[in-house]
């Protein structure tokens, strides 16, 4: 089990770098339709996830705190315009669930934009909201969004998160580098990214628990760090948490000295932009997994003291 | 050259003795060439060393299928048994492996060992604690040939303290496309119980023979498990 210094200091790093590239979290206002205005949108929603996920469990320092409020402030106000640029968005795509479901955490963290949230009521009532065609673990995010805005889900989460491929536990050897993100944000859907673990049903629980170790062991030999940092989120939500040493030494080791994190073996290199549009994904990730393990670290370390 | 010449061949015989064991396991008959002695037989020296890597598994036709072996199967593996006795120092996987074809032949009927009573003592099992799955699963695959019904050895009981582990080492090796390793862990998954039922193992067993079948030792072990599976009696 990996101690509490090495778990934190990983997402220290990470916040530092992403306040570093603050700028690259960008919108593109004359994008070709054929890319969408609202592609840029999703860094912004996961930056918003991660910091409210490193708000509630109370284990950042006062620094990467401060910091994480600083990003959150800078890409509300500059980037999303104070909220007018996800409206513009619902314009552009009124029935897309992307500008709705990148306001929600910044709802939850007390900013507002109530454009978003008449659009999002309207949006729900509609049958083609809950006829949109996509895959079930991303309509069972859909419906954990609807919940979490205090809306009746549509389908409801139990019927969504039954049709996703973690609910029907197949056999463990079949699962490819698609398959596991799948799982891992079933996971953070069915947890609310990790507030609550209890929600995670039994058997997925159990399921998760014979074999996590297994996909860790060979995304951690794979060095895919995006994908072995999802996972370890995914330890870190089940009941006992093996915050497995190894692959926390690999992940740390593969960080670089500024805190960016590559998303598969090395740190790319070229246009900034594009390096930042490459690796944000994984860093936030880092963030997000060194909070929560912290967190059951520490509440390990308190239930045994 | 000689070197690699001589291993070549090795290989060659060690892939046509499981070739025959997994034609016997089909269909019975004689596990040592069942076509007949082929026009070329090996040297005698490659052929016990071929023997030797089979193990006890040029046996387990018989151990399967309660057919008596044949008289120069038994030879051969009591040839081999004597030619390479393991150092004191030896690794664990050799030492039981040795282990194991002596208890072959006592379960064969031979009186063999010492005095005639029996394979002798177990070796070390210490290690089946103590290692990692990943290792441990890589281990127990080399030592395939001891995995029978009704074995009660240390290896066996500590691979059932482990089953979960294994488990666990069976999807590595079959996400890693080692079909050696997967067949030889799913052939340990078939004698053990508690196995996790989300692993799939038949279906398990069926994808490695999909995919690495056409080498006879991976055959041979995924025949070995479904036989097994099925019950056979012990």
């Amino acid at each position: 089990m990996t101690g509490p210094r090495l778990l934190h200091t990983v997402g220290v790093r990470a916040i530092e770098w992403l306040w570093a590239h603050r700028d690259g979290f960008r919108l593109e206002t004359d994008v070709d339709p054929e890319v969408g205005f609202l592609e840029r949108f999703k860094p912004i929603g996961e930056l918003a996830q991660v910091c409210k996920v490193l708000f509630r469990e109370g284990v950042a320092g006062s620094q990467q705190s401060r910091l994480a409020r600083q990003l959150l402030d800078h890409v509300w106000r500059e980037t999303l315009d104070g909220g007018l640029m996800l409206v513009r968005g619902q314009r552009t795509e009124p029935f897309s669930p992307v500008p709705f479901e990148v306001y929600l955490p910044f709802r939850e963290l007390g900013y507002s934009q109530p454009g978003i949230e008449r659009a999002a009521t309207l949006n729900h009532r509609l049958l083609s909201c809950a006829a949109f065609e996509t895959t079930a673990t991303r309509r069972l995010g859909m419906s954990a969004f609807q919940r979490r805005f205090g809306l009746t889900p549509r389908p409801p989460e139990a019927e969504s998160y039954a049709r996703t491929w973690l609910a029907r536990t197949p056999e463990p050897w079949t699962v490819e580098g698609h398959t596991a993100y799948d799982i891992t944000h079933a996971v953070f859907h069915l947890t609310d990214w990790g507030e609550h673990p209890d929600r995670l049903p039994a058997d997925a629980a159990a399921y998760l628990e014979t074999w996590l170790p297994v996909w860790i062991d060979d995304w951690t030999d794979l060095r895919r760090w995006d994908l072995l940092g999802e996972l370890l989120v995914v330890d870190a939500c089940l009941p006992r948490p093996t915050l497995d040493e190894q692959a926390w030494q690999a992940f740390a080791a593969a960080q670089q000295p500024d805190g960016a994190m590559p998303a598969v073996r090395e740190m790319p290199t070229g246009d900034p932009d594009e390096v930042f549009d490459i690796v944000y994904h994984p860093t936030l990730v880092a963030a997000f997994a060194s909070t929560l393990a912290t967190s059951r670290s520490l509440s390990d370390l308190a239930a045994a003291s | 050259m000689e070197q690699s010449g001589t291993s070549a061949l090795l290989q060659g015989v060690v892939q046509d003795l499981a070739s025959g064991v997994a034609a016997a396991l089909r269909g019975g008959g004689p596990a040592v060439f069942p076509g007949g002695v082929p026009p070329e037989e090996p040297p005698d020296g490659i052929l016990i060393a071929a023997v030797r890597v089979l193990g006890a598994d040029l046996l387990l036709p018989h151990v399967l299928l309660h057919t008596p072996p044949a008289e120069r199967e038994v030879t051969l593996l009591r040839r081999a048994v004597d030619a390479f006795t393991p150092a004191a120092d030896a690794a664990p996987t050799v030492r039981w492996s040795h282990w194991g074809m002596s208890r072959g032949l006592h379960t064969a009927g031979v009186r063999y060992g010492p005095a005639g009573g029996g394979p002798g003592a177990e070796p070390d099992a210490g290690w089946l604690d103590e290692t990692s799955w990943q290792a441990l699963t890589h281990r127990l695959a080399v030592l395939a040939a001891l995995a029978v019904p009704g074995e009660d050895c240390a290896l066996a009981r500590g691979a059932q303290r482990r089953v979960v582990d294994v488990s666990r080492g069976f999807v590595r090796a079959v996400r890693r496309r080692d079909w050696r390793q997967a067949a030889g862990a799913g052939r340990w998954l078939a004698v053990l119980d508690g196995v996790p039922e989300t692993l799939g193992l038949g279906s398990g067993l069926d994808f490695v023979e999909l995919m690495g079948g056409t080498d006879p030792v991976v055959d041979l072990q995924v025949r070995a498990a479904r036989l097994i599976r099925a019950g056979v009696p012990v």
